[in-house]
């Protein structure tokens, strides 16, 4: 095909060449689809579901399913037996980064955040999920340990809510990973709170702190 | 007592002696107690037995200054002594020279006899003065008349004694003569009374006068013992009748504790004259006599003792011994060293155990001590709180009211609760206020905002009806006006009723300059060259300016003395 195209065109401009006197016209093409700058190739992504996200996965189906399906045009199976989320590009997917961006949807809510939060990922493309782990912060043993995790979640979990209320990010904890969703100047923000909290800072001092950045990131909006 | 100096002038020489006796009598009769209190009666006997004696004395005095005593009751007693004694005094040393002679050679004579043989007048005195001798015991001080008795009595006294020193002299004399002893006692007995009565006077007396009479007691001590001791007490008494009749009270108390069991039983000497049964009187006498022979005796031994010099000291060595003792004492006590009480800064461990509670400390205390809590007290401070409740003026402390300096800072508050809106819708609805979409919401400072603002539009509609709304807001005309530099309170009012310095305009309209100013010690080498520079530019300039203008100007004819060419 390309080369029968570049052919066609080698003759146009031949054609154009020849006709150096007539009015030299522009060719006009339409943009590539996705499937086409593929050759045709459908393209997969397989994102994997933990034993338990199974359950949440079964009861959220269809709210994952419309938005990805309708929306971003990407076909989107469940295969129980590999207990893997299939995904697969259509040929009338409008962009290349939309299965991406479903792939990253999909695995924000394997990750464990809510539907309506992953959602924002398909919405804009400048939101990350950050992900890190307790023990790369501080080595925490037993106790302490338990302690560290209370601490970042606070008294039901209050402490969480306003570190995401403040910096507009959502905060996943899974004993011992943690998992950020959100813009990137704000997952910043809000991984130097979980630090400071896992290091053992109190959660007042880390309320002033959040309330002086946000502040100031207010301000630049 | 007007009348007497005319009756006793008046009568006969037997008459006024006659009236003398009678009140001698009279006065020898009276009580003792009566003389203590005042009698004009007792004072006119006694003026007129003082006259009588000193009548029937004239006579034995060679020159009398007064023919009679003038004791009348204009004078006083001083007066009445200064004539008794201007009489008596040659009349003593007349005696005393009779004394000395009848001691050269005693008269062997029967006292009678030598009355008789002595004056006569003074024989009948002699009688009188001894039976006055009973009032005299209790003579006291007061009266004028009392006075009177007592100078009458000292100068009969002193006749007296004059008289019993005769006596005893002759009759000692006599006594040892004859040997007999009853003559002695009897005349012991008499001297005894008479010594009793006069001791008390002359006790003094004796102490000062033995040692003056120490030379003259060594003298005789070759000669008889009794003699001596006789003529000692002759002597001694005699001169005691011349002298003073003032106690010496050392030489008293020295004597009598110096008293020695042979002065008053005697000495093997003395025994002589104690060995006569005596009873009562006589062992009375005998004690008196061996107390004075015992004081003599004394006498001997201070004598004695004196020249060796150990046992018995005078008063004053005895003093200048303490006071050498006290000296040696305080000057051991200024060796050793001090109490603890009397050194420096003394610790604990240097002074001995509780002896800190012995001694009365005294120090500063610098703390207020703590107050007595009385009834009175706490019911004053009950008093006060009570008052202060009902007032309900408590003393508390206000805070100052911080002024508001600008808008209180909007502050966001920590949401600690689950948003309600998820990830997506946040971001939706940024979206949406961003492109438009949707209104804006309102902050809290929005509607805080909105609320002043339908407040003050509330109340300038009520101020616009007070003013039937016929305000005409002035039209806002921008123009450009000069400022001036004018205190501002000078633009608003007439009369400044305070004195402001607010200026119209802004320090940094003021300002006349470019830049930052630096001073000269601010100033780096570079700057300071760099103004210097300027400065000589613009001076050069100004010079450039100026100095065409001079050159043509200034110049005026005649102005410049043009000196003449050639010379």
């Amino acid at each position: 095909m390309a080369s029968s195209e570049a052919a066609a065109s080698a003759m146009e401009i031949e054609k154009a060449a020849a006709s150096a006197p007539a009015a030299v016209l522009r060719p006009q093409f339409e943009a590539l689809k996705p499937h086409d700058m593929s050759d045709g190739k459908v393209q997969f992504r397989k994102v994997g579901v933990p034993t338990h996200r199974y359950a949440p996965l079964k009861r959220c189906w269809m709210e994952i399913y419309t938005p990805i399906y309708e929306q971003m045009k990407i076909d989107i199976r469940m295969n129980l037996k590999a207990r893997k989320v299939e995904l697969k590009t259509r040929a009338d997917t409008p962009d290349v980064s939309n299965l991406q961006k479903c792939a990253d949807f999909v695995h924000a809510f394997m990750l464990g955040f809510d539907v309506a939060d992953a959602l924002a990922l398909l919405r804009l493309d400048d939101l990350y999920v950050d992900s890190f782990e307790i023990k790369d912060v501080k080595t925490l043993r037993g106790e302490h340990l338990s302690r560290a995790i209370g601490r970042l979640s606070g008294k039901g979990g209050k402490t969480k809510f306003a570190i995401e209320n403040s910096t507009r990010t959502r905060i996943v904890i899974a004993d011992t990973k943690i998992h950020i969703l959100g813009s990137f100047l704000n997952i910043k923000v809000a991984r130097d709170s979980l630090c400071s909290l896992i290091l053992g800072s109190p959660a007042g001092k880390v309320y002033s702190k959040l309330r002086a950045v946000t502040a100031r990131l207010a301000e630049k909006y | 007592m007007a009348a007497t100096p005319v009756t006793t002038a008046a009568p006969t020489q037997e008459e006024a002696a006659r009236q003398g006796e009678e009140a001698l009598e009279r006065l020898r009769s009276t009580d003792a107690p009566l003389y203590l209190s005042p009698s004009p009666e007792l004072a006119k006997d006694a003026r007129t037995a003082s006259r009588y004696l000193f009548s029937s004395l004239v006579p034995f005095c060679s020159k009398p200054p007064l023919d009679s005593l003038l004791a009348d009751d204009g004078f006083d007693v001083e007066q009445i002594w200064c004539q008794i004694d201007l009489l008596s005094r040659p009349l003593l040393s007349v005696l005393r020279r009779e004394l000395n002679r009848l001691e050269r050679d005693p008269p062997a004579r029967v006292p009678g006899s030598a009355l008789d043989v002595g004056v006569a007048g003074e024989a009948a005195e002699a009688e009188k003065e001894r039976a006055m001798e009973d009032g005299e015991g209790d003579e006291e001080d007061g009266d004028e008349s009392e006075g009177d008795e007592e100078e009458e009595e000292d100068e009969e006294e002193a006749e007296e004694d004059e008289d019993e020193g005769d006596e005893e002299e002759k009759e000692d004399e006599e006594g040892e003569a004859k040997g007999n002893p009853i003559e002695d006692k009897f005349l012991k007995i008499d001297e005894f009374e008479e010594f009793l009565t006069k001791e008390e006077e002359e006790y003094g007396l004796l102490e000062r006068k033995w040692n003056k009479h120490k030379q003259k007691v060594s003298d005789k001590e070759d000669e008889d013992d009794d003699e001596e001791e006789d003529a000692d007490d002759d002597e001694e008494e005699d001169d005691l009748h011349l002298g003073d009749f003032d106690g010496d009270g050392d030489e008293e108390t020295g004597i009598a504790e110096n008293a020695r069991y042979e002065d008053f039983f005697g000495g093997i000497k003395k025994k002589g004259l104690n060995k006569n049964g005596i009873v009562g009187k006589r062992k009375r006498s005998s004690n008196a006599i061996d107390f004075v022979d015992g004081l003599e005796s004394t006498d001997m031994d201070i004598e004695e003792n004196d020249d060796k010099g150990q046992k018995i000291l005078s008063t004053h060595e005895k003093e200048l011994k303490k006071l050498h003792s006290k000296i040696e004492q305080m000057e051991k006590a200024n060796l050793e060293p001090k109490s603890w009480t009397m050194q420096g800064e003394v610790t604990a461990a240097k002074r001995p155990k509780n002896s800190a509670l012995e001694v009365d400390l005294d120090f500063e205390h610098n703390v207020r001590p703590a107050p007595v809590i009385t009834e009175e007290v706490t019911a004053s401070l009950e008093d006060i709180i009570r008052k202060r409740i009902i007032e309900g003026h408590f003393d508390d402390v206000q805070r100052a009211p911080t002024l508001p300096s600008k808008a209180p800072k909007e502050r966001k508050e920590l949401d600690e609760n689950k948003s309600k809106k998820s990830l997506a819708e946040i971001y939706e609805e940024e979206y949406a206020q961003k492109s438009g979409l949707a209104p804006a919401l309102l902050t809290v400072s929005d509607t805080l905002k909105n609320e002043a603002s339908l407040l003050f539009k509330k109340l300038c509609s009520k101020l616009d009806a007070l003013s039937h709304f016929h305000f005409a807001p002035k039209p806002v005309i921008e123009d450009m006006s000069i400022q001036v530099n004018v205190p501002a309170l000078a633009m608003e009012e007439i009369a400044p009723v305070a004195v402001s310095d607010a200026a119209m305009l802004a320090p940094e309209e003021i300002f006349q300059g470019k830049g930052d100013i630096k001073e000269e010690a601010e100033l780096t080498k570079a700057e300071r060259k760099r103004r210097r520079a300027n400065k000589k530019r613009k001076f050069k300039a100004e010079m450039a300016k100026r100095t065409p203008k001079k050159a043509g100007q200034n110049v005026t004819p005649g102005s410049t003395i043009e000196k003449p060419p050639g010379s």
